[in-house]
């Protein structure tokens, strides 16, 4: 009995890495191809381990394909959108779990019927409000609309703050501490783990955005990671110039930084995912 | 609530005071959310009904055309082949993602040296952005020297003709593969998480019951996460009817003969390329209504999902 179940581990154990493999296979093919001559890529028998490595195809990537403008749109894109909106749904949130005035209730419930109604289905019509306003191809104009979907977030804090003890927030207001500062002192501390769930979703979600980036920011000087990424997947040559492999190394440049965020990040991953209110 | 009995008589005065500052506080403290979110969320969806009774090109003032947008709608043969192509699409896609992931789940809820590594390997798909994925799967895909065909010929099946993303049968699939592959992490991570919650104890009440793998699987896991199945229901719904625009519009632009050609594509196009934004308005109606209407059979699914034979 002993070795045969010592041996269905073993077993198990093997499995599971093999299956892991196939799945993350993908990803460290196109690393591999990276890494690869454009002969190498297009040889008749794909090669697995590339024969002979060449590295500076990163340097030529990020120099013709991305470009240090495009990976800075997409820090400014993310930080600004992900940084606007956690502070409107942490104050959002804070305002309908503690505070009392008039049409709590259905404010609350605007927010939760949203989350029902998926971006793709008013894409459409938030680019017609965005170009009213005159905002398409600027910074505003690709961050607000999306720092403006607040729903899942407000909700989000709402389910944490609503866990916190009612004598903190009576005492302090006995103290006679206002709500900005309770929000400060109190709140943003004390909702640390809504906050690093909130950022793991929203941070990610934010990065891999094409659709509206897209739509609303097409021009060079606003133009976001994903959009270059896509050109790549349409085909684009960039101007005769740029190889195959130095694509994929320009590809495998924007997926790493998410790949580790979201490994460190994704026990907080998963409580955002949970904490949306299904569970 | 332990002491419910004294809350009343230490809560009344701090209340009152607190009763007659909040509204103009509120103001400051929600404000800004629910004036962004009404502009940005709650005018979008009145405007996408609004503006679909118009013929509008963005520029100049829309022209009032009652319900003829609709009309169109039946009459156009592309919103049919769209609208079948969006379910096939998210049901070779959802369907797969719910089981597969659950399998996957099961199999590495376990510990061992190294399981850290492992799962990792089975969590890094969920962070590719789909258009780096579409990168990815187009040179897996590519039809002369890609790795596919190349299996494919090795094992003795000839590979599509026209490419795995030209050839009409399989490029839907083939998308699909490329979001399952996105997608599965979210749900392994998920069922990961719901397993850990099933008492060890049940499972092997059941096993000394005599009940094997697959009746455990069946009468003890799969009612034990059925709250999980709905949220990763749900999740994989939304991110499907996402990647048919994604993936469409880098990888296949709706061909071979309009076989990958998405509701959600087909809105794209018939706004920013046909300059019909009317039109694009009254499909994303359509889009809304059919997405709301998966959303009430998944609700409706999980009263079945949760009842224990």
């Amino acid at each position: 009995m002993r070795p045969s179940r010592r041996m269905r581990r073993l077993t198990r154990i093997a499995f599971a890495t093999i299956i892991g493999i196939v799945l993350a296979g993908p990803l460290i093919y196109l690393v591999a191809g990276s890494l690869m001559s454009p002969a190498q890529v297009d040889a008749a028998t794909p090669q697995l381990i590339p024969s002979s490595w060449h590295f500076d195809d990163y340097v030529n990537g990020w120099k013709y394909v991305l470009q240090a403008r495009t990976f800075l749109n997409s820090v400014i894109f993310v930080v600004c959108a992900v940084g606007l909106q956690w502070a409107l749904c942490i104050s959002g949130g804070l305002a309908i779990t503690k505070m009392r005035f008039r049409g709590r209730t259905a404010i609350t419930t605007m927010f939760a019927v949203s989350l029902f109604i998926p971006v793709v289905t008013t894409v459409i019509p938030v680019f017609v409000v965005t170009n009213q306003f005159g905002l398409i191809n600027t910074y505003p104009g690709l961050i607000i609309p999306i720092a403006a979907q607040t729903g899942f977030g407000t909700l989000l804090f709402r389910q944490y703050i609503a866990t916190l003890p009612q004598e903190l927030f009576d005492a302090a207001r006995i103290d006679g501490a206002g709500w900005w500062l309770l929000l400060r002192r109190l709140v943003v501390p004390l909702a640390r783990p809504a906050t690093a769930a909130y950022l793991a979703i929203s941070v990610i979600t934010a990065w891999n955005m094409y659709l509206w980036p897209l739509l609303s920011a097409n021009a060079p000087h606003v133009e976001v990671l994903s959009e270059i990424v896509a050109a790549i997947g349409q085909g684009d040559n960039f101007g005769y110039t740029v190889t195959v492999p130095q694509q994929y190394a320009a590809t495998v440049i924007t997926i790493v930084p998410v790949v580790v965020a979201f490994l460190l990040v994704q026990p907080a991953f998963v409580r955002g995912l949970t904490g949306s209110g299904v569970e | 609530m332990p002491d419910t009995q004294a809350a009343p008589i230490t809560h009344v005065r701090p209340q009152a005071a607190v009763r007659s500052t909040d509204g103009r506080a509120a103001v400051f403290m929600l404000g800004p959310n629910v004036v962004l979110f009404t502009v940005f969320v709650g005018v979008p969806i009145v405007l996408a009904f609004a503006l679909s009774f118009f013929a509008w090109d963005l520029n100049g003032a829309p022209t009032w055309v009652g319900l003829a947008n609709y009309t169109a709608m039946f009459k156009d043969p592309l919103v049919g082949i769209s609208v079948k192509n969006t379910l096939y699409f998210v049901a070779m896609g959802v369907i797969p993602t719910v089981f597969i992931s659950l399998g996957l789940a099961m199999l590495i809820n376990f510990q061992f040296r190294g399981v850290t590594i492992v799962r990792s390997l089975y969590l890094i798909p969920a962070a590719v952005s789909l258009a780096a994925s579409a990168v990815i799967w187009q040179y897996i895909y590519e039809p002369k020297f890609g790795l596919l065909s190349y299996v494919f010929n090795e094992v003795g099946i000839a590979p599509p003709s026209q490419g795995f993303l030209f050839t009409p049968g399989w490029a839907l699939p083939s998308l699909d593969v490329v979001c399952i592959w996105t997608t599965l992490p979210i749900g392994v991570l998920l069922y990961l998480a719901a397993l850990q919650r099933i008492p060890e104890s049940v499972i092997e009440a059941a096993t000394l019951d005599g009940a094997g793998w697959f009746r455990r699987t069946r009468y003890v896991i799969w009612p034990g996460v059925s709250n999980m199945t709905l949220l990763v229901a749900i999740i994989s719904l939304i991110a499907f009817t996402a990647s048919g625009f994604d993936l469409v519009n880098i990888l296949t632009k709706g061909q071979p003969i309009y076989g990958t050609e998405t509701l959600i594509y087909y809105v794209y196009y018939s706004a920013v390329t046909n300059s019909q934004w009317g039109y694009a308005a009254a499909l994303s109606v359509l889009q809304f209504v059919i997405i709301v209407g998966i959303l009430a059979i998944l609700a409706a699914a999980r009263q079945f999902l949760v009842r224990r034979p």
